[in-house]
C-alpha cells in the first residue's frame, strides 16, 4: 500500500537508464580547455598504472605530434595497427574500429573524441566509432578539448573568432562516466606554447597566435570546469532519481525553438540547447512552420532542415507544422506542450521587403508573440553573428528563387486584354461597368497564376483604369470627387480580389499537393495489401518506394542471418559493397544509414531500417541521386516505408500460418494413417487368427462345412490384407517418389478388360457391362499404373453400390483425349465432398463406410493418372431426380491421346 | 447351470467375426445371438437379456461407448468389449462404463472364451451371492469385514480394507484407477494414483506370498488392477 503512495519512488525512467548502461563499456574523457594543456600524456600515464595493475590495456589510436615524452609513454602499451584509407590520393592512416572490436580488449585508448574519420570509413566521426566500441562493452579513454562541443561552437566564436569544423555533440560529452579535467592556468599554457611543447600546424599559426590570447583562454578553461562539473552534476541527479532520493530537479521547464529560414537557425537551435543545459536538460523542441501559401526560399528549406537535424543530435526534438497564421499556431503548439520557454530569432537588419512590410503593417511574429504570449518566457535572439565579420563566411546563396515570370506576363496580358475590351465597349458602357471588365481580368489572374500575379493584375487594372476611363482621360488625375470614390472602391476591390482569389488558388494547389500525396500513399497500401507473399510485398514496396521519391528504390530481407536484396525497382543498379556494409547496418541498428545520415553519407544509397508492429522485417533503400525532398515527400516516403513494413511482416505471418496448416495437415494424415493402419489391418487380421484358433481348438467338434467356411474365410481376408498392403504400398511409392512409370503405346481396351477381371469375383449381384468402340486410338502410358488406378475406381464403384446394380465401364475419344468412364448407380457423393473424394483416408470420416477399403483407393488412382500425363475427375450423383433421390458416381479418367510418329511406331 | 445353454449376444459389423465366433462359442455349449449394428444389439438386450455380451467398440451407427451405456440402463450381465482400438483411454472408458472386460483384435478364440467364462462366473461374486470370497489361503468375509490368511487373522487399516473389499467386489474385473480413488478415498482425489500405489503395496505386503510377483492383486498397466479370484486365474 504505502508503496503506491510513497512520492520517493525511484524514477523508473532513471533506473531503465542505468539498467541500459550496464553491459556497456566504461566512458572516460580527459577533458582540456585547448591544445597543449596534456591530456594525451596524463592519460597514457593513467594507462600506463593502469596495465601495471594488471588491466589489458590496448592503444587504438594516439596522436603524439612528435612530442618525445608523449611517445615514451606509448612504448610499453600494445597499439593497434592504423587502417590505410584513401583519400584523393593521400594516403589516411586511420583509428581501425574492426580491428579493435576484434581484439576487444578491457580498456581501449582513443585519442581525439572530436576527429572527423577519413571520408570512406564506417562513421563519418570518431565519437560515433567510440560509441560502437562501448556498446560492444569495451571500457574506452579518449581526450576532448572543450570547444569542440556542439553546444560551445557559437560561444567559442564569439570569444576567439574560430570556427570550430569538428564537432562532438553534447550528449557525447555527457555519457562519460568519468571526465578529468586536465587543468592548467593559461600563464603556464602560454608558457608552454612559448616553449614550443604544444604542436601547432604551421597554417594554423596565425589564427593560433589569436587562439591563445590570455583573456580567451580564461574563458576557455572556465568554460571547461564549467562543463565538466555540470556533468557531474547530472550525474548526481540521475543517481538521485534513480534511488529516488528527493532532489531540486526542473520543474516542468519546457524549451520550444521557433526556426524558419533564418541563416542563423543553427545558432538558435544551439541558443535552446544551453537553456536546457541550464535548466538541468529540460525537454526542448525546436519547431518549424509551414505556411502552405509561401514557398519557401530554397535557402530557407535548407537552413531549417539543417537546424531540425542540428537540434536531433544535440538531444532536441524536431517538429514541422504546417498553417497558415504563425503566432496563433505556435502559441497553440505552446499552450498544448505546456511550454514555459519561448526561443525566437530576430533579424538585426530587416533584408528582404517581406519582412519591412511585416515590420510595418506592425504583424511581425516577435511583436505578435511579445503581446500575446502568457505564462512563458521569450527570449528573442539576435544574429549579432552574422554581423561580425565571419571568418570563414557560410558561402553566399547563389541559388536565386525562381521567380514565375511568365504568370506574371500571362497577368499582364489579361489587364492588356481587359482594357482593350474596355475600350471597344467604351462606347455603349457607363465607366463605372468598364470596370467590371477589369475586374474580371483581376480575378482570372488571380485564379490562374496565384498571388503575386493577382496582386500585379489588381494594381495594373487599377492603374489602367484611372488612366485611360476616368475623366480626365489619359491622365492619373481624377476630375470628379464621384470618380475619385469609384476609383477608390475600385481599387480596394481590385486589391481583394487577387489577394483572395490567389490565396484561394495557392491554398488549393496546396490541398491538391495534399491529395495527391494521400492518393500515392492509399494506391500504394492499396497494392501492398494485395500481396500474399515476402518477395511480392518487397517488390511492390520497392515500386512504390521508387515511384513516391522519384528515383531507384530496393529492398532487402533477411535471409539465413544475412541481408540479400530481395526486390529492386527496374532502375535500380547493383549495390556497392559498401552501400551493402550500410545496408547491413541500418539492418542491425534499427537507424538510416547512408547518404544524408550520420552512418556512411558518402554511399549514394540512403537506407532506412522497415519497423514492422513486431520485428524488423527489412532494410529499403532509396538512391541520393533523387535529389533533395521536402518535408511532405519525405513523410509521404516514411510512411510509405511503413507501411511496407507492415505488409512484409503480415506476409511472413500468412507464410507462417501456411506453414502451420501444411504441418497440420500432414499431422492429420498421419493420425489417419495409424487408424488405418490400426483398424484395417487388424480387423483382417482378427478373423485370420480367430479362424484359424477356432480351428486348431474345436476343429475336431465342427462339422465339415463350417470347417471349410471357416478355411475360406481365412483365404479371404488374407487376401483383403494383401490389397491394403498392395494401397499402403502404392501410396508410399506415389508419396516418396518411387513411381517409374514406362510409357508404352498401349491400347486402353486392353487395359480396361485386364482390370474388369480382376475385380469380376467381387462383383457379387451387380452386372458390369462394356462399351468400348471398335476403334481407339492407342495412348502412350504405363499400362500397369492405368491398370491399377481402374482397379481401384473399379472396387470403389463396387463397394458404394447394392447388389443387383448396373457398373458401366465404357471408353471413348474426345477432343484429342481417350477418354475412360466408369459409372456406378450407388448411393453417389455428397456435392460438398465431391472435391475432396480423391484425398487420402476420406473414407475413414464416414463410419457406415467401414470395410470397404482404407480409402486409399481413390487418391492412389489420381496418384498413377497423374503419374502417367491423364486426369481423373467425379461426378455425382448421375442419375434420379428430387423425387426418387440421387444416385450414382460417374469417374473420367481421360489421357492425352498421342498420334504415334513414324519412329515410335517402328 | 448347464442344464440349458447360456446365451452369448455377439454385437459386432463384421460378418468374418460372427463367421467364426458363431461356430467356436457353439463348439464350447453357448447358445449364439449375432447383431450387426448397435441398435440391432440393444433391442436385442431388451427382447431377451442374455448370459453375456460380446461388444465390438467400433459400430457403424453408433459409438460402442454409447451402446455400452445404453445397454448398462437394462442389463446387469457380464459384457466384454472386443476392439482393434488400443489406446488406452478407450479401454479405460469402457471400464468405467462398467464393462466387465476386454479382450484387443485380433485375438485368439481362446482368450475371449476365457474371459468370458470368468466374467459370467465373477457376476456372481459381485451380485453379493457368495459373502466369503476365497484366493488361496486367503479368506475374505464381506459381511464380517474379516481377512484371515491361512487361518490367521490379517490386520488392515480401514483404507485398505476398502481398497480391499472394492477389489474382491470387482470380481476378476479390472478396476481402473479413478474408479478405486473415487470409491476408497472421494471424488476430489480422483487424479492422485499415488495413494493406489503405496495402499496396494501394503495390501501386497499382507496378502500376497511373494510380493514382488502378486497373484492376487495384478497390475494393469496404465489402466488399473484386478482382484485375481480362483475362478478367475482359470
Amino acid at each position: 500500500m504505502a508503496t503506491f503512495e510513497d512520492p520517493r519512488r525511484p524514477d523508473p525512467d532513471a533506473l531503465l537508464a542505468r539498467t541500459r548502461a550496464e553491459g556497456r563499456g566504461e566512458l572516460r574523457v580527459f577533458l582540456g580547455m585547448a591544445p597543449g594543456v596534456g591530456k594525451t600524456y596524463e592519460m597514457l600515464s593513467s594507462a600506463a598504472r593502469r596495465r601495471e595493475e594488471g588491466a589489458d590495456v590496448v592503444v587504438g589510436v594516439v596522436e603524439t605530434h612528435g612530442r618525445r615524452e608523449t611517445e615514451a609513454l606509448t612504448e610499453g602499451l600494445e597499439t593497434l595497427a592504423r587502417q590505410p584509407i584513401e583519400h584523393r590520393g593521400r594516403m589516411l592512416l586511420e583509428f581501425d574500429l574492426d580491428a579493435a572490436l576484434v581484439r576487444r580488449p578491457g580498456l581501449l585508448l582513443v585519442d581525439e573524441y572530436a576527429h572527423s574519420n577519413a571520408p570512406g570509413s564506417r562513421h563519418p566521426k570518431r565519437w560515433q566509432d567510440v560509441e560502437e566500441l562501448l556498446a560492444a562493452g569495451i571500457d574506452v579513454w579518449t581526450t576532448l578539448n572543450v570547444q569542440h562541443l556542439e553546444s560551445l561552437v557559437d560561444v567559442v566564436w564569439r570569444i576567439t573568432g574560430v570556427r570550430v569544423r569538428e564537432t562532438v555533440p553534447d550528449s557525447a560529452l555527457s555519457r562519460a562516466d568519468e571526465i578529468e579535467v586536465i587543468d592548467l592556468t593559461p600563464d603556464e599554457l602560454r608558457k608552454r606554447l612559448a616553449e614550443g611543447k604544444v604542436y601547432v600546424p604551421e597554417t594554423a599559426r596565425l589564427a593560433a597566435d589569436r587562439f591563445f590570447k590570455p583573456e580567451n583562454l580564461t574563458a576557455l578553461r572556465e568554460m571547461a570546469l564549467r562543463r565538466a562539473a555540470q556533468t557531474v552534476d547530472d550525474k548526481l541527479v540521475g543517481q538521485m532519481r534513480a534511488q529516488g532520493i528527493e532532489g531540486p530537479w526542473a520543474a516542468g521547464e519546457r524549451i520550444l525553438v521557433l526556426v524558419g529560414g533564418e541563416p542563423f537557425a543553427g545558432a538558435l537551435v544551439r541558443a535552446g540547447k544551453r537553456l536546457s543545459d541550464l535548466m538541468m536538460d529540460a525537454p526542448w523542441t525546436v519547431l518549424h512552420v509551414e505556411r502552405p501559401n509561401r514557398p519557401p526560399h530554397p535557402d530557407a528549406v535548407r537552413q531549417t532542415a539543417s537546424a531540425l537535424k542540428l537540434a536531433e543530435q544535440l538531444g532536441g526534438g524536431g517538429v514541422t507544422l504546417s498553417a497558415d497564421d504563425l503566432p496563433s499556431t505556435v502559441l497553440q503548439y505552446a499552450r498544448r506542450n505546456n511550454v514555459t520557454q519561448i526561443v525566437i530569432g530576430r533579424a538585426s537588419r530587416t533584408h528582404g521587403m517581406r519582412d519591412k512590410m511585416r515590420i510595418l503593417f506592425g504583424r511581425s511574429l516577435t511583436h505578435t508573440l511579445v503581446e500575446q504570449t502568457r505564462g512563458a518566457a521569450l527570449h528573442v535572439v539576435t544574429d549579432t553573428l552574422s554581423d561580425e565579420g565571419a571568418i570563414q563566411p557560410e558561402p553566399t546563396a547563389t541559388a536565386q528563387r525562381r521567380v514565375d515570370w511568365v504568370s506574371y506576363a500571362a497577368a499582364l496580358g489579361l489587364v492588356t486584354l481587359a482594357g482593350l475590351v474596355a475600350t471597344a465597349a467604351d462606347r455603349y458602357m457607363a465607366n463605372a461597368n468598364l470596370a467590371m471588365i477589369f475586374l474580371a481580368s483581376v480575378l482570372v489572374s488571380g485564379a490562374a497564376f496565384g498571388f503575386g500575379p493577382g496582386l500585379l493584375a489588381a494594381a495594373l487594372a487599377a492603374v489602367s483604369y484611372n488612366f485611360f476611363f476616368l475623366e480626365p482621360r489619359l491622365s492619373f488625375r481624377i476630375g470628379h470627387a464621384a470618380d475619385l470614390i469609384t476609383f477608390a472602391v475600385f481599387f480596394a476591390v481590385a486589391m481583394t480580389t487577387g489577394l483572395l482569389t490567389g490565396r484561394v488558388r495557392d491554398q488549393a494547389r496546396q490541398s491538391s499537393r495534399r491529395a495527391s500525396i494521400v492518393a500515392s500513399l492509399l494506391a500504394a497500401s492499396r497494392r501492398l495489401s494485395a500481396v500474399s507473399t515476402r518477395e511480392e510485398a518487397a517488390q511492390a514496396l520497392a515500386e512504390q518506394a521508387s515511384g513516391a521519391a522519384a528515383a531507384a528504390a530496393v529492398v532487402l530481407l533477411p535471409e539465413a542471418a544475412e541481408i540479400r536484396p530481395a526486390a529492386a525497382s527496374p532502375n535500380a543498379a547493383d549495390l556497392s559493397t559498401a552501400a551493402m556494409t550500410a545496408a547491413r547496418w541500418a539492418w542491425e541498428k534499427g537507424e538510416p544509414a547512408g547518404a544524408g545520415t550520420g552512418t556512411l553519407p558518402q554511399i549514394e544509397w540512403t537506407f532506412w531500417p522497415l519497423q514492422g508492429l513486431r520485428a524488423r522485417s527489412g532494410v529499403a533503400g532509396i538512391s541520393a541521386k533523387r535529389g533533395a525532398m521536402d518535408a511532405g515527400e519525405e513523410r509521404l516516403l516514411l510512411a510509405l516505408l511503413d507501411q511496407g513494413a507492415v505488409a512484409l511482416e503480415r506476409a511472413e505471418l500468412a507464410s507462417a500460418t501456411v506453414e502451420a496448416e501444411t504441418l497440420r495437415r500432414s499431422d492429420q494424415l498421419r493420425a489417419a494413417l495409424l487408424n488405418s493402419i490400426s483398424h484395417d489391418l487388424r480387423t483382417p487380421l482378427s478373423t485370420v487368427l480367430g479362424s484359424a484358433t477356432t480351428l486348431l481348438d474345436y476343429g475336431a467338434t465342427l462339422g465339415p462345412e463350417v470347417y471349410r467356411d471357416l478355411l475360406e474365410s481365412i483365404r479371404e481376408d488374407a487376401h483383403r490384407l494383401n490389397r491394403y498392403v498392395g494401397d499402403l504400398l502404392d501410396m508410399t511409392r506415389l508419396e516418396g517418389g518411387g513411381l517409374n512409370p514406362h510409357a508404352e503405346w498401349t491400347d486402353v481396351r486392353d487395359v480396361l478388360a485386364a482390370a474388369i477381371e480382376r475385380v469380376e469375383r467381387r462383383l457379387g449381384g451387380r452386372r458390369l457391362a462394356r462399351d468400348f468402340p471398335a476403334e481407339l486410338s492407342l495412348v502412350k502410358t504405363d499400362a500397369g499404373l492405368l491398370e491399377q488406378a481402374v482397379v481401384n475406381v473399379l472396387e470403389n464403384a463396387i463397394a458404394y453400390s447394392s447388389d443387383d446394380t448396373d457398373i458401366e465401364v465404357a471408353s471413348y475419344e474426345d477432343r484429342g483425349n481417350v477418354v475412360v468412364s466408369i459409372e456406378d448407380e450407388g448411393k453417389g457423393i455428397p456435392p460438398d465432398e465431391l472435391a475432396r473424394v480423391f484425398d487420402k483416408f476420406r473414407r475413414l470420416e464416414e463410419p457406415s463406410d467401414r470395410g470397404k477399403g482404407i480409402g486409399l483407393g481413390l487418391s492412389i488412382s489420381k496418384g498413377f493418372v497423374e503419374a502417367v500425363g491423364g486426369r481423373i475427375a467425379a461426378a455425382s450423383p448421375i442419375h434420379g431426380d428430387a423425387a426418387t433421390g440421387f444416385r450414382g458416381t460417374r469417374v473420367l479418367i481421360s489421357l492425352p491421346k498421342h498420334v504415334p510418329t513414324h519412329y515410335e511406331l517402328l | 447351470m448347464s442344464s440349458h445353454h447360456r446365451r452369448i449376444l455377439v454385437i459386432d459389423d463384421e460378418p468374418q467375426i460372427h463367421r467364426f465366433l458363431g461356430p467356436a462359442l457353439e463348439a464350447n455349449g453357448f447358445e449364439v445371438i449375432s447383431a450387426a449394428t448397435g441398435a440391432e444389439g440393444l433391442a436385442a438386450i431388451a427382447m431377451r437379456p442374455p448370459d453375456a455380451v460380446v461388444l465390438d467398440l467400433g459400430l457403424p451407427d453408433m459409438d460402442g461407448q454409447d451402446v455400452l451405456v445404453k445397454a448398462r440402463e437394462i442389463y446387469p450381465g457380464p459384457i466384454v468389449i472386443l476392439s482393434a482400438r488400443d489406446r488406452e483411454a478407450e479401454k479405460i472408458k469402457a471400464l468405467d462404463n462398467d464393462a466387465d472386460d476386454y479382450v484387443e483384435k485380433p485375438f485368439g478364440v481362446g482368450e475371449l472364451l476365457a474371459r468370458l467364462r470368468a466374467a459370467l462366473r465373477n457376476r456372481i461374486i459381485r451380485s453379493g451371492a457368495t459373502p466369503v470370497v476365497r484366493v488361496g489361503d486367503i479368506q475374505i468375509d464381506l459381511v464380517k469385514r474379516l481377512v484371515t490368511r491361512a487361518g490367521e487373522f490379517v490386520k488392515l487399516s480401514p483404507r485398505e480394507y476398502a481398497l480391499l473389499s472394492e477389489l474382491v467386489l470387482g470380481g476378476g474385473k479390472v478396476m481402473t484407477h479413478s474408479h478405486l480413488l473415487k470409491a476408497v478415498w472421494g471424488d476430489d482425489q480422483s487424479e492422485e494414483v499415488q495413494y493406489l500405489r503405496v495402499f496396494v503395496g501394503h495390501l501386497r505386503q499382507k496378502l500376497e506370498a511373494d510380493p514382488s510377483q502378486p497373484r492376487i492383486i495384478l497390475t494393469v498397466p496404465a489402466v488399473g488392477y484386478r482382484f485375481m479370484t480362483d475362478g478367475a486365474a482359470g
